[in-house]
This record gives structure tokens, C-alpha cells and sequence, in this order.
């Protein structure tokens, strides 16, 4: 079998590419790396992107299985579980099974693990999803005990029929492990933070007797709508009536943000790839010519020659794009796989892996599509104008070069790319990620035309100068301006890149870090359970509070109150502070509304402080009234103020404890604010709290500072994955650069040794070859840094004007600083020492051509 | 005036386990104003030669000696020195610089020599006028014929008004026309400013441009000129 293409037979085209391979290894080598790389960071920032939203869909799906709806409580607090009975009686309903989920701490002897204890029947088997289709046997395993996920269980070093501890609400509850739950079991629950138990054992464990936070429902075949109208009348305004997997489109929500970064990096990271194979196949041209002029040298026709290259191009394309998603999957499965912290504690977030087909297949895509366009120079020759180019035209003349039509084209394409993403982003800020990508390309664009500049600048300026081996280096630079300006483009995304998003990200953690000091500043110690980040797990006080405000040197003791509430697509943290508290709101956050009313409004009762981005959803703003559905019903409030997002994408509603408690119907505080008396030291005041909660081990006491740092390090957990996809892109790009430029080096070594016979010692020629490189970093540095300053504008005003963060714009010089100097330093020192040898070419070497 | 002597000079490769005399024992003099050149096949050592004579090379024994310096012996810095003020190379393969014009390609010589571009295009100007390429001096390689490319590598290798000329297969990518052209030129540069010349070719029609040829064979000179430059021999 070997059928023949164009009249070539298919085993010929295998035979010339081995040829090529042999007689050009370390050319193929360094295309394959170049368009490996750029597939790699295409495909770890893709595969992490999708990796913390699919985790979550398996999780999701793996519970609920065939359910299409679900009853959801509005609180922690949950409703009684006669409600799910009765709601499997409804007409229609055919499987109706309930959940209790509560977030918790397991601590074994290793240590402790933040867990979500989830309390199921033996009925959820009914609903066939692949984390209790297993559990018919299991339920019996669960009898009495916990189901603990394999990484929790060695995490914390148990095993099964081990003791542990649960802590939750505050209190410690010595349990035991019942089984060990892997992957063959529970599917993709093994690799999350979810413990399962028997409901009763779980409402035991929580003190929640006869209440459930969930029921799930599969409508008999036919019956969808009619179920779904039940379940609502039913429900009477009181129990939130959602999709099964509802819990999806809140994440999908709450990570836009990141999403979104990581999208413009994605993108970014293409443009790079593809400019990174543009290069290596740059460097590959004059021998691809060489073939084509062989080629037909020998009659083959331009189709064969076409179908040889294309070939070529693809066999190259598909290894080295196999060879960059398995990099890229190493990558997103080591340094980008981080799922923030506030992200696993308000949603079902696992640790898995997930790649879908889509992501494998759009990287692959782009690293063969890379390679075909990278691989076009050569097919010029095929032009009948052209036929004997190939033989006669020597590399470095003009069929190299940028023709000024298309730098000055190009450079007004540029400009008017940028003025086109600054008119769109004015009017609608929500498209910002889209003129992310659009000033990346602008980036691309400028660069011809700042090399033409900068090169004629150079040139006039060298003339002047004795002995500048600027001569000879700009002289090279023109002579190999497309690959000069393909690695100066390189530069200039990485840089645009991580100065756009790492100056947006700057401006956001500054943001985060105020609003959090101004938020836990209300008091001297804090009082709360375990890893509760978002202070929204409550706990009963049982006379805690009453107990630490008889302590020595404590003033006051007020009971904060939190939860996460449901409102169409957003997940939103609702904040209750008691009216006697200090701040009711904080000053740095607040959008619209006078500080002062607002503040009387919230101490008042019957008003609420919301979210920029909730509020323009529902077109609201202050002195407006929206009913928020609470557990008690929709509850009519006024609008005192509009707020950032204070850090919680979603966004936040802020209220006085009093209208709280009643209409999420509990008075147990999810922390305690305690002040001390003038005098007493946070860390004393600390210690005297610490020494009231004896007896409470779920319990902890923070200072204030303690409690801003914890926050602090989550903020900057959640904002890791973009900080080292960021700095991974700029070694990467380095690393490139260098590697290219090397190359280009490398291969021009017959004409550094004619240089070196007409004189040119060879610390004149490493000099130029330094400067040579320096020149192209510069201006790819230079073009990314102002887009990327530009960008970061751009993206800071979005963030704020979107999203609601509390983002202020700053240059951040100090950082555009250190983003030039990383990549320059890094390329510029690899670069050094090939330079160095080929600048001890011996002069022979330009006999040998 | 100057001129190149070399005396008894031998080099040997070694590679395979087989040691090639590659020159063998070779003695020749280039006097002042001396247009000589040294005809042979292929791998019968007349890069060597040239090589050793441009100080790129140091001889297994003898000298290469050049205004009485053995440059053959000189230390790395010296013998770029040596070549940047003393010698003209020219290449068969030009080795002119692509994004360079002419002009500048013929004057880069001179800004290793610490001179600035403008006062090295300044020196160069005449010399590319010299080589009637005054009109192209703005042009760039890839605009260049072959020919013209290698009067700018011409144009280069005086530009420092050498006192040696050493050329290697300069015609050897040229048509005939164009390569007596070439070789024309050379002859006039070196007679009109007294410099010696040494030309390494395996064109017999070179020849017939030299003042004398000699013959390499097996890395040792031929006493008989060879049949095929007998009817061309000056």
C-alpha cells in the first residue's frame, strides 16, 4: 500500500523529509523546539483555564447525576428535611433525594484539611451519578462513619476505621474513617475536598437534626416543566428552585475575572507561539530554497514541490505540537494548576486535571497551522516570476526585508488598531479582554515600523562614532530585519503580556489588601472558625460571646454575621455588621452614596449596601429597593450605597445584623468582633480570648493584623496561577529570543570569519553581536512596554467599571522595571556565550560555504 | 614596496588516520607590483597557501614572510592587525553584508579600524567609483548583479590601501565576461600601485591576466606549466 499523491508516491515523502533531517537535524531541532514552546504555553494556559471549571462539572454532574432540578436552601442553615419527603411526593417528581452540605476542617495525625461534609441517602444512588453509582454497597460502608476522599485521608495520614476529628460550627466531633474513597469508587469526588457521610450521621455531626441544605429531583420522562412549576409553588418564595448543576453557572460567574486573564494570555501565548515558529522556520528558508530549486531542478511540477513542503511542514508541525502539549499539560499540572482558595471555599472546586478534546485539538491546530504559514517563504519561488529565485538570490538581499509599503501599512494598521481598542473600550469597558487581544496584535504591527525608525536612527547616529561596531550590528540587523522583527514581536508580547495583566493584577492586590485591612480593622481580635476566609461559616455562641466579654481587658464583644447567597447568576457574600459596630461600611469601597447617610441607612434597618456590577445588572442605584430572596422570603430592601465588589467577583450585599438574623432566621454569629480596652495589646487581648474559648476547638482567635495576613495570602493564592503563567511566558519568550537569536548567530558564522579577515578582532565582533541582540530586545521591550502600560490602563479602569474590584490604576514602574530587565538579562546572557564562540570563529570558516 | 616570500613551507592535515601533505615544501616569491597566481585542481592546497600567506594559517615548518615579519607566527591580535592595515581579501563568496549598501560594505574595514561610518564612506567613495559602481553605491546586495557584488568586495579589500592582495577564486562565480572584467581590474590596482597579488584559481582563463602563473599539484609546485595553460600563459 503505497498510493501515490500528485504522482508522489506517499513512502517519497517520508523518504525526503528523512533526508532533510539528516542533512539539517539541528534546524529541524530548533524549529520543533521553537513551535513546541509556543503549543506549550498555549496549551498549559488553556488546559489550567478549563481545568478548574471541568473539575468542578465532574464533581457537579458526579453527584447529581440524571437530576435536572434541585430545591436549594438560601442559608447554611438549611429547611427541614420533611420538605425533601415531602417534595418526592409531588406529581411528576420521580426520584426527590436530599443533601447536607456544611464547609469543615478534618484534622488527622498529619494534620488538617478544609473538607465540605456532605450528609446523602442511600437514594441519591437512584440518580446514577458516577460518585454514588458505587455507593450502593458504599452506603452500608458510610454506615456510622466518614467517607473520606483518598488525598484528604493520606493528607492528613488516616485510613480507614481511623479516628479523626471533625471540626465544624465551631465545635470538634470525634468521628471515624468508614472508607477510603478512590477514583474506582467515586469517581472524580476522590480527587475533591468533599467527605461523605450518611445524613443522619452528618446532621449529627453538625447539630442540624432533621435539616438539609439541598434536595435533588428527576422529573419523570415527559414530566420537566410540570416538575419544574411544582417544585416553585412548592418552594413559595422561601427555597431557591434551580437547575440540578446550578452551581456551574454560579462558578462560571465568580471566575470570569480569572478567566478572562488567563484568556488574554491564551491568546497572547498563540501570538507568541506562532511567531516563535515563525522564526525557526525563518532560519530554515535558505535551505527549503535550496530544496525547491532542487526540486524542480529535477521536474517535479509546482504542485509536487507544494505537496513536498506542505508535507514537511505538517510532519514537523504535528511532532512538535504533540511535543508541546505534553510540555503544556506539565505545566498546567504543576505551576498553573492552583484553583484559588476563595474559589474551593464558596464552590465544589476538585484538584483534578480535566483536558477536553476541544483544548488538545485547538493547541494542535495552531502549532501545525504555525508551521504551514511559517513554512510559506519558499512557495514564493514557485511563482513563474520567481522560478530560478531560489538559485540566484542570495539570502540578505531584499527578499528578506520588509518593504517600506508594508512596514508604513503595517505601523498604520497599528495606530488604528489602538485607536479602534480605545473607543471600544470607552464605550463598552466589558469588551476589554477582546481589546486586550486586538492591542496585542497592534503590538505586532508597530514593530516594523519602530525597527525601521530605530534602525535609521541607529545608523545616523553610528556614522558619528569611532570604531562602533553599532555599524556592524545594524548593518546584520537589516540584513535580517523579517527574523530581527519576528524576534523584537516576541519580545514585545511577553512583554505587553505580563506588564498588562501583571500591572492590572498589581493594582488589584493593592485594592484587595486595602479593602481588607479597612474590613478587619473594626476590631482588635477576631473570633471565628477555622480557614473561613469569606467569615460566612457560623457556629453556635453558646455563651462564647458572653464569656470572652467578661475576660480581662476586653471592651466590647459584637456578633458578625455571613453567608453566601444565590441570586440569579451570582453568588453573592452577604456581610451583616451590627449597628454599634465602628464601620459599617468601608470608606475606600464605596462607588456612589454620601458615607455618612449610607452608614445611618445601614445602622437604621431596612437597607443594604450592594455590589457595583449586582446593582447595574438590576439597574439599581441608591435609594432604589430590590426584594432579596432570603430564607424567609423576598425581603424589600433600599439601595444606601453602591460598593466595589470588595474582592468577591460575584459581588457582596452589605447589611445590619439585626435585619439578618431575622430574615435568615439565626442569631448564631459566623465571628465575633472584639475590641479591647486602650492599653491592652492585640497580641495580649489575643491570648485573654484564646484562653475564653477553652473548650471550643473549632474556635480560634485572630488579631486583626493575623486575620489581614491569612486574607492577604489567599488573595495572592488566587492570583498565583496568573503571576507564574505571566513570568513563565517571559522565560519562555527569553529563552526563545535567546535561542533564536543564537541560531541567527550561529548560522552566520562564515561571514563573521570574513569580517574577521579583513581585520575585525573578535572582542570587535562580540560586541556587535551583543549589540546586535540588545537592539532587537530594545525594541521589542520598548513597543511592549508602552502597549502594555497602555493595556494595563485599559484593564485596571475594567476591572473597576465591569467587575466592580477595587482596582486603582498605577504605572508601576517599578515592575515594568523588572519585566524588561528579566527578559533582556535572561536573553542577553544566553545569547552572551554563543556569541562569544562564534565570535572565535576561526577566519577559515568563510572558505568552507 | 613590499613583497611575499615563502620559503619552503609545508602543512600538513591529518584525518582518516591518513596524514595529507597538503602543501609540501612549497617556496614562492610576489614581488612589489607582482601579479601572480597559483593554478590548480582541487585539493591541491591553494587555499592552504593562501591562508598561510594572510597569517590564518601557521606552517608546520618554514616561513611566510611579508615586509621581513614571519606573519604566519603573529599572535591573534597582531595578525588581525596585519590584515586590517595590510592586506585586501577577496572571496569568491563576497561575504558582503546584506542590510549594508555597497558604499557601506566597501567602507565597513575602515570603522574596525576606529574610523566613524561617515569618514569611512568618505575613504570608500573613491574606491567604489574606481570599481564603476559610484552609480550603485546606495544599493543594497540583494539589488546587485554578481558581478557588481564582487566590485564591491574589490572595493572593500583596497578600500585600506593594502599593501597585499590576496584573492581567492575570485572570478569563480562569474561568467567569463565579467570575470575578465574582474580580473582586469585587479591587474590595473595592483601594477598602478605596486602591490603585490596573489590570485588562487582553477580557471585557465584567469591566467592569461597574471604576470605568472604557478602550478600546484599535490601540494608541491609544478615546474611544467600544465597542458590546458599553455595556450593561455602570458
Amino acid at each position: 500500500m503505497n498510493p501515490k499523491i500528485l504522482g508522489v508516491r506517499v513512502s517519497m515523502l517520508f523518504h525526503f523529509y528523512g533526508w532533510r533531517l539528516r542533512r539539517h537535524t539541528a534546524q529541524e531541532l530548533l524549529a520543533g523546539s521553537g513551535i513546541a514552546v509556543g503549543v506549550a504555553l498555549v496549551f498549559g494556559v488553556l488546559a489550567a483555564n478549563t481545568s478548574v471549571f471541568g473539575s468542578a462539572s465532574e464533581l457537579v454532574h458526579g453527584l447529581t447525576g440524571s437530576a435536572q432540578y434541585q430545591l436549594v436552601a438560601r442559608s447554611a442553615h438549611g429547611f427541614d428535611e420533611r420538605l425533601a419527603q415531602q417534595a418526592g411526593r409531588l406529581p411528576g417528581v420521580q426520584y426527590a433525594t436530599p443533601l447536607l452540605r456544611e464547609n469543615a476542617i478534618i484534622v488527622g495525625p498529619y494534620g488538617r484539611r478544609p473538607i465540605q461534609l456532605i450528609g446523602i441517602t442511600p437514594s441519591i444512588v437512584t440518580l446514577g451519578g458516577a460518585a454514588t453509582r458505587n455507593l450502593d454497597v458504599g452506603s452500608l460502608l458510610l454506615a456510622g462513619g466518614l467517607g473520606v476522599p483518598v488525598d484528604i485521608a493520606r493528607a492528613v495520614g488516616v485510613r480507614s476505621r481511623q479516628p479523626v476529628t471533625v471540626l465544624v460550627n465551631g465545635d470538634a466531633a470525634r468521628s471515624r474513617v468508614r472508607v477510603v474513597l478512590d477514583k474506582s469508587t467515586v469517581g472524580s469526588v476522590a480527587d475533591s475536598s468533599a467527605v461523605v457521610s450518611l445524613l443522619p450521621f452528618a446532621q449529627a455531626l453538625m447539630h442540624e437534626r432533621g435539616r438539609v441544605t439541598q434536595v435533588l429531583i428527576k422529573a419523570r420522562p415527559g414530566a420537566e416543566r410540570q416538575v419544574a412549576a411544582e417544585l416553585r409553588r412548592f418552594a413559595a418564595g422561601r427555597i431557591d428552585v434551580k437547575p440540578a448543576d446550578n452551581e456551574l453557572r454560579l462558578l462560571a460567574e465568580a471566575s470570569k475575572p480569572n478567566d478572562q486573564s488567563t484568556t488574554l494570555f491564551a491568546a497572547i501565548s498563540v501570538m507568541v507561539g506562532f511567531l516563535l515558529a515563525l522564526n525557526a522556520m525563518l532560519l530554515t528558508v535558505p535551505e527549503r530554497r535550496r530544496t525547491v530549486a532542487e526540486l524542480r531542478t529535477q521536474g517535479f511540477d509546482w504542485r509536487q514541490v507544494l505537496l513536498v513542503l506542505g508535507f514537511e511542514a505538517l510532519v514537523l508541525g504535528l511532532i512538535s505540537s504533540i511535543a508541546g502539549i505534553l510540555l503544556g499539560d506539565a505545566l498546567s499540572r504543576t505551576f498553573f494548576h492552583h484553583v484559588p482558595a476563595y474559589l474551593t471555599f464558596a464552590f465544589p472546586v476538585g484538584a483534578q486535571h480535566v483536558v477536553h478534546t476541544r483544548t488538545i485539538l485547538l493547541a494542535l491546530g495552531c502549532g501545525v497551522l504555525a508551521t504551514l504559514i511559517a513554512s510559506l517563504p519558499p512557495v514564493f519561488d514557485l511563482r513563474p516570476s520567481r522560478r530560478a529565485d531560489a538559485i540566484l538570490r542570495e539570502a540578505g538581499g531584499d527578499s528578506e526585508g520588509f518593504g517600506t509599503d508594508t512596514t508604513l501599512w503595517l505601523g498604520g494598521a497599528g495606530v488604528a488598531i489602538m485607536l479602534v481598542v480605545t473607543g471600544l473600550v470607552l464605550i463598552v469597558p466589558s469588551l476589554t479582554i477582546v481589546g486586550g487581544v486586538l492591542l496585542a496584535l497592534a503590538t505586532l504591527c508597530l514593530i516594523p515600523a519602530v525597527f525601521a525608525v530605530t534602525a535609521r536612527a541607529l545608523a545616523r547616529f553610528s556614522e558619528h562614532i569611532h570604531g562602533s561596531m553599532l555599524v556592524v550590528a545594524v548593518n546584520e540587523l537589516n540584513a535580517t530585519s523579517t527574523r530581527s522583527i519576528a524576534l523584537a514581536g516576541v519580545a514585545a508580547l511577553a512583554i505587553y503580556g505580563s506588564v498588562a495583566v501583571g500591572g492590572a493584577q498589581h493594582d488589584l492586590l493593592r485594592g484587595l489588601d486595602r479593602t481588607t485591612t479597612e474590613y478587619l480593622n473594626t476590631a482588635d481580635v477576631w473570633v471565628t472558625t477555622d480557614d473561613n476566609i469569606f467569615i460566612a461559616d457560623r457556629f453556635a455562641s453558646e455563651g462564647t460571646a458572653a464569656a470572652i466579654a467578661r475576660a480581662p481587658g476586653v471592651s466590647a464583644v459584637r456578633v458578625y454575621q455571613g453567608d453566601m447567597l444565590d441570586v440569579g447568576a451570582r453568588r453573592l457574600w452577604v456581610r451583616a455588621r451590627p449597628a454599634d459596630d465602628p464601620q459599617m461600611l468601608q470608606p475606600s469601597q464605596l462607588l456612589r452614596g454620601d458615607l455618612g447617610r449610607a452608614t445611618a441607612r445601614l445602622r437604621q434597618g431596612g437597607w443594604m449596601a450592594i455590589s457595583a456590577g449586582f446593582a447595574a445588572e438590576h439597574d439599581l442605584d441608591v435609594g432604589g429597593t430590590f426584594a432579596l430572596p432570603t430564607p424567609s422570603g423576598r425581603v424589600r430592601l433600599g439601595v444606601a450605597a453602591i460598593t466595589t465588589n470588595v474582592g468577591w467577583p460575584p459581588g457582596a450585599v452589605t447589611l445590619n445584623t439585626s435585619d439578618y438574623s431575622r430574615y435568615w432566621q439565626t442569631r448564631d454569629p459566623t465571628a465575633l468582633e472584639v475590641s479591647l480596652q486602650p492599653g491592652v495589646s492585640a497580641l495580649a487581648g489575643r491570648a485573654t480570648v484564646a484562653r475564653a474559648l477553652a473548650g471550643r476547638p473549632g474556635l480560634q482567635a485572630q488579631t486583626a493584623a493575623q486575620r489581614i495576613d491569612l486574607y492577604e495570602a489567599d488573595t495572592r493564592q488566587g492570583l498565583k496561577s496568573l503571576g507564574e503563567i505571566s513570568t513563565l511566558l517571559l522565560i519562555a519568550a527569553a529563552l526563545a529570543i535567546a535561542s533564536a537569536l543564537s541560531a541567527t548567530i550561529w548560522q552566520r558564522r562564515a561571514r563573521l570569519a570574513s569580517l574577521k579577515i579583513q581585520g575585525f578582532d573578535r572582542q570587535q565582533l562580540w560586541r556587535a553581536l551583543l549589540l546586535e541582540s540588545a537592539v532587537v530586545l530594545g525594541i521589542g521591550c520598548a513597543v511592549g512596554a508602552v502597549l502594555g502600560v497602555y493595556g494595563h490602563a485599559l484593564a485596571s479602569r475594567a476591572l473597576k467599571l465591569t467587575t466592580g474590584f477595587p482596582a486603582e490604576f498605577s504605572l508601576g514602574e517599578l515592575q515594568v522595571f523588572i519585566t524588561l530587565t528579566l527578559v533582556a538579562c535572561i536573553a542577553l546572557i544566553v545569547v552572551a556565550f554563543p556569541g562569544f564562540l562564534a565570535s572565535r570563529v576561526s577566519p577559515r570558516a568563510s572558505f568552507q560555504e | 614596496m613590499s613583497s611575499l616570500e615563502l620559503l619552503d613551507v609545508v602543512k600538513h592535515y591529518a584525518g582518516g588516520g591518513e596524514v595529507v601533505r597538503a602543501v609540501d615544501g612549497v617556496s614562492l616569491t610576489v614581488a612589489a607590483g607582482e601579479f601572480v597566481a597559483l593554478y590548480g585542481p582541487s585539493g591541491s592546497g591553494k587555499t592552504t597557501l593562501l591562508l598561510m600567506a594572510a597569517g590564518l594559517m601557521a606552517p608546520d615548518s618554514g616561513s611566510v614572510l611579508f615586509d621581513g615579519r614571519d606573519v604566519a607566527r603573529l599572535a591573534e591580535r597582531e595578525s588581525a592587525m596585519f590584515r586590517r592595515n595590510e592586506v585586501g581579501f577577496v572571496f569568491q563568496g563576497f561575504h558582503l553584508m546584506g542590510g549594508a549598501s555597497a558604499l557601506d560594505n566597501a567602507a565597513i574595514k575602515l570603522v574596525g579600524d576606529g574610523a566613524t561610518l561617515a569618514e569611512a564612506r568618505r575613504l570608500a567613495r573613491p574606491w567604489l567609483e574606481r570599481v564603476g559602481l559610484s552609480e550603485r553605491a546606495d544599493h543594497k546586495p540583494g539589488r546587485l548583479s554578481i558581478g557588481e557584488r564582487q566590485r564591491v568586495a574589490i572595493a572593500r579589500a583596497l578600500v585600506n590601501e593594502p599593501k597585499l592582495l590576496l584573492a581567492d577564486e575570485p572570478t569563480g562565480n562569474l561568467d567569463s565576461r565579467r570575470g575578465q572584467q574582474i580580473l582586469t581590474l585587479i591587474r590595473e590596482l595592483c601594477s598602478e600601485r605596486g602591490i603585490p597579488a596573489l590570485l588562487v584559481t582553477h580557471d585557465p582563463q584567469a591566467v592569461a591576466f597574471v604576470d605568472r602563473v604557478l602550478t600546484l599539484q599535490d601540494g608541491r609546485l609544478d615546474d611544467e606549466p600544465r597542458a590546458e595553460l599553455r595556450a593561455v600563459s602570458p
